[in-house]
């Protein structure tokens, strides 16, 4: 699959797509003009567990960069959603309501978790990893997971 | 491993043995089957469908069936539909989590007390499901 | 990337209507958390069949041993349709008969007796993971590593 970066680590297959931009707290951000559809890192549905409820704000809310967006709580804990851009929520997921499943599912397809109208889309993305960046850092983190794991 | 006589009800867990949901699974199968409805529900190994077991497969075919699936990629449910038959009930155990968040399950190869205890309640609340589909009910 | 180990994948049968099948899944996790813990894989064997792609990659990638609870053999078969002969192919009642142990009777609720089969089917896993590991480095110096 062209569209992503991977990398495996036993039989766990992580992925980073391309066309995104990343934080450190594991949100990704697709900005397209002045809007940008956010959501849910690979890494961290996979590290995290299967979403069971996930909190969600409401339409409107005005959100700002490394503000939280909700929490989602997975069988291991429950997790604030961090904000990788400043705007305003137009759109919020509705199939996440009866299926918050699908953030592990399709992390970066049918589980996004918010459209947001972007108040300065060019500040944002400066303060966001690229993909490549990105990448290295959860590559790092899939090794440090796995240390944890079995010493 | 016989035959499943008439007005028997088939439940497939997926038994996923890398989630506690595929515990609750199997766990939520195992009350059924032995406690909330012996007799009535019957158990039978997901993975037979898939070695062309004939035996799994007609019980499969011919009874109605529940799906216990521990995870979104609905392993069990799959399995049937594989068959050419549309689940009954399919089931997903997280559902019953969300529906009593009192009851948080953990473990793995065993579940805790509350595991233990989310699956008894699932079951209970099954119960009706078995006694309807039993009675050639459509849900 | 990763830890250089070798690493082997459990493949345990998802048995839920046999005694063994309880057995097989205990015994799968205790070798998986315990007694080999970061050289073994679990596989779930119904993803596996339902086509999971993290599941049939590793299994096509690295050596498997699968573990049955009865003669249906439903791991060992569907780990050779779906991606090839597993290094070992172990067998609960087989196990049992080897060291003396009967069969538990119960599904669930395992006391003493049946947390004694368990514990043997657990040291035969890490017995086979311990000649799997052994074979694959034998390989990977004969031919370089992979």
């Amino acid at each position: 699959m062209d569209e992503f970066l991977e990398t495996t680590y036993d039989k766990f297959i992580f992925r980073v797509k391309k066309d995104c931009l990343y934080t450190k707290d594991e949100f990704w951000a697709a900005i397209k003009g002045r809007m940008a559809t956010v959501g849910v890192t690979d890494f961290q549905q996979k590290s995290k567990g299967d979403v069971t409820i996930l909190t969600t704000v409401a339409l409107g809310t005005e959100l700002k960069q490394g503000q939280a967006m909700g929490d989602m709580e997975t069988i291991k804990a429950t997790i604030d959603l961090i904000s990788p851009v400043t705007g305003k929520v137009v759109e919020v997921n509705p199939a996440l309501q009866d299926r918050p499943f699908l953030i592990n599912d399709e992390p970066h397809g049918k589980g996004w978790l918010y459209r947001i109208e972007l108040t300065n889309p060019e500040g944002d993305a400066g303060a966001l990893l690229s993909a490549n960046a990105y990448f290295e850092i959860m590559k790092e983190k899939v090794v440090q997971e796995a240390k944890k794991l079995y010493g | 491993m016989g035959e499943t006589p008439s007005k028997q009800v088939v439940v497939l867990a997926c038994s996923g043995i890398g989630k506690t949901w595929g515990a609750l699974a199997r766990e939520t199968a195992l009350e059924l089957v032995e406690r909330v409805r012996p007799g009535v529900a019957k158990l039978i190994c997901l993975p037979l469908l898939v070695i062309n077991d004939t035996e799994a497969r007609r019980s499969v075919l011919e009874h109605p069936v529940i799906t216990l699936d521990g995870c979104p990629k609905a392993c069990a449910r799959k399995s049937v539909e594989a068959l050419g038959k549309k689940v009954e009930q399919p089931l997903e155990t997280i559902q019953f989590y969300t529906a009593h968040r009192a009851l948080k399950p953990e473990g793995v190869a065993q579940l805790n007390e509350a595991g233990l205890k989310l699956a008894q309640v699932a079951a209970n609340e099954l119960g009706s499901t078995v006694d309807r589909l039993a009675e050639g009910e459509k849900i | 990337m990763g830890i250089p180990v070798a690493k082997i994948g459990i493949v345990p049968c998802s048995g839920e209507a046999l005694p063994a099948g309880t057995v097989c899944r205990l015994a799968c996790r205790q070798v998986l958390d315990k007694l080999r813990p970061g050289q073994t894989v679990a596989i779930c064997l119904p993803l596996f069949i339902a086509g999971g792609e993290e599941e049939r990659g590793f299994a096509a990638r690295h050596p498997t041993i699968t573990v049955d609870g009865c003669e249906k053999r439903c791991a060992a078969k569907a780990t050779e349709m779906f991606s090839g002969k597993p290094v070992q192919a172990l067998l609960i009642p087989d196990i049992l008969a080897k060291h003396s142990m009967p069969m538990p009777t119960r599904l669930r609720s395992f006391g003493a007796e049946e947390e004694a089969a368990v514990r043997a089917v657990a040291d035969e896993i890490a017995q086979a993971v311990d000649t799997a590991v052994a074979q694959t480095r034998t390989l990977e110096n004969q031919h370089g590593a992979v």
